[in-house]
């Protein structure tokens, strides 16, 4: 995947701030923060894990964009997917018993242990199956089902929005082929 | 499998987070780890100098297409009329050569370097009140977009150029007398290009500004354009004799021209059918891409800040320019009708 092609600040960018955060940033903070959580959660299934994607992802643009940039949220929304799946085959390169432990399973939703194994197991193979797929494929599911519209979804591709739907069509459709 | 499936494969439970507290370890970690921000970028100010930049590489486009050929045998040969559009790089060395060869880069000084050239039909804009009599004016549909960004709002305002025409004429003596000034020696004008005329076609064109300060006080109102949608009839340049190669491979052998420049007029397939771009190579991005069903350009500025679509459609020259990010800017392209 391909983040939108913006560079830094540029010579027409205002320079770099120290110590202290811009309302405007702050307030991009708490506009984008959960939905960028909840893009990575989707691939990670693991929330402090997504958070901790969230953080650094918004490090790496407070550090190299101005928070009022324009397209700030559909390059956040972006960011977060690659920065997740990035995280996800990085694990994916430890050993699957690792991988094992370093998902903790919703316990809480099922009661039998057999249905904890099984729902264990099939979390891991959903992250093998997103970490398996195209990149864009991968980042068009996890901002979907993580709620952001199609036209949310077309501006952190860089893609038409009416193409979104012919690509997440195509994306599910490979998902559930890899998961079978 | 089917999409609740896929909801519930991924985890269908949402994340329980507080803003606040991740807030609070993000000042910590920025602190703590001295990372700098970037202050929020000036936008009016980027915002209107990227405006004026785009719009005039786009002005390329759009006084190119206002020159009009008319008069003309027809023995002429047609050797230029743009299908596609290309971006050219042109680096700080071209325009300063630019510059000093052309007196601030207006066009008729430019050409004068090399020749003589001479208005038939001076380019006349005007303003006129509403769409249907810019296309009454235009004496061709003016298409609009149909869906914009919220940042654009109110109604755009019109503006008109009429057809009009030139022509040049190359000049051995003029092309060594502009070379001179600048202590160069340019290489010699081919003999069958001395002399030889070039008839300029195209327009009308049609402009749409929304945003546009309205020239009335006391308004309050936004002092740049938020959008500007250009249209205008494709350009057309005819020729007595020389070929657009001949031509080419002159430019090419102009001093100034940066290696750079060079690579990419060299890399235009058919130049008799693309009209290049020239884009700063220092400062903004450019690509191709597809818009309307064809093949445009995208340029946009290193910040993201504005953009500009420039495309070519049966017979007519299009581009949508504004502070938008890539994917609007295409939007907007493709919703003109």
């Amino acid at each position: 995947m391909t983040l939108p092609a913006r560079a830094g600040a540029g010579p027409d960018g205002a320079g770099h701030l120290s110590g202290t955060i811009s309302p405007a940033f702050e307030e991009l903070f708490r506009t984008e923060y959960v939905r960028v959580v909840a893009i990575a959660h989707r691939v990670l299934g693991d929330q402090a894990e997504a958070e901790d994607v969230a953080q650094d992802v918004f490090v790496s643009f407070y550090r190299s964009h101005p928070a009022n940039a324009p397209y700030g949220p559909a390059w956040l929304h972006a960011a977060a997917a690659h920065a997740a799946l990035n995280a996800l085959r990085g694990r994916d390169r430890r050993s699957r018993r690792e991988a094992a432990q370093a998902l903790p399973v919703d316990a809480a939703a099922v009661d039998d242990p057999s249905e904890v194994v099984a729902a264990s197991e099939t979390r891991d193979e959903v992250r093998a199956v997103l970490g398996r797929l195209p990149e864009r494929s991968a980042a068009l599911l996890a901002m979907r089902y993580s709620g952001l519209s199609y036209a949310e979804i077309a501006a952190a591709l860089d893609v038409r929005a009416s193409s979104v739907g012919t690509l997440l069509r195509r994306a599910e459709d490979a998902f559930r082929r890899e998961l079978r | 499998m089917n999409d609740t499936d896929i909801v519930r494969a991924l985890g269908a439970t949402e994340p329980q987070v507080n803003t606040e507290d991740a807030l609070t370890r993000f000042r910590a970690r920025v602190e703590s780890e001295g990372i700098a921000g970037v202050a929020p970028a000036a936008r009016r100010r980027v915002t209107s100098r990227w405006l004026q930049g785009l719009a005039a590489a786009a002005g390329v486009v759009i006084v190119a297409s206002a020159l009009t050929l008319s008069g003309v045998a027809d023995s002429v040969l047609k050797i230029f009329e743009p299908k596609s559009v290309v971006a050219v790089p042109i680096t700080q060395s071209d325009l300063n050569y630019l510059g000093q060869a052309c007196s601030g880069l207006n066009l008729q000084d430019c050409m004068g370097a090399y020749g003589t050239f001479v208005w038939t039909t001076p380019p006349q804009p005007k303003e006129v009140q509403s769409r249907s009599q810019a296309s009454a004016e235009a004496g061709f549909a003016v298409q609009a977009p149909t869906a914009v960004p919220s940042s654009v709002t109110g109604d755009p305002r019109y503006g008109v150029i009429n057809r009009s025409s030139a022509t040049f004429t190359f000049s051995a003596d003029s092309t060594r007398q502009a070379a001179s000034r600048q202590n160069r020696t340019a290489p010699p004008l081919p003999a069958n290009i001395d002399g030889s005329k070039l008839f300029i076609t195209g327009g009308p064109a049609v402009v749409q500004i929304w945003g546009a300060p309205t020239g009335h006080s006391g308004q309050g109102g936004p002092d740049i354009p938020t959008l500007i949608v250009g249209q205008a009839k494709a350009p057309t340049i005819s020729s007595d004799g020389v070929t657009v190669d001949q031509l080419r491979g002159y430019l090419l052998s102009q001093p100034g021209v940066s290696p750079q420049l060079a690579a990419a007029i060299r890399a235009i397939g058919d130049p008799s059918s693309t009209l290049p771009v020239p884009v700063p190579a220092e400062l903004a991005i450019s690509h191709p891409v597809t818009v309307q069903g064809v093949q445009g350009l995208f340029v946009g500025d290193n910040t993201g800040i504005a953009s500009a679509v420039i495309w070519q459609k049966d017979g007519m020259m299009f581009e949508v320019i504004g502070s938008f990010t890539e994917s609007q800017a295409l939007s907007i392209a493709n919703s003109m009708r």
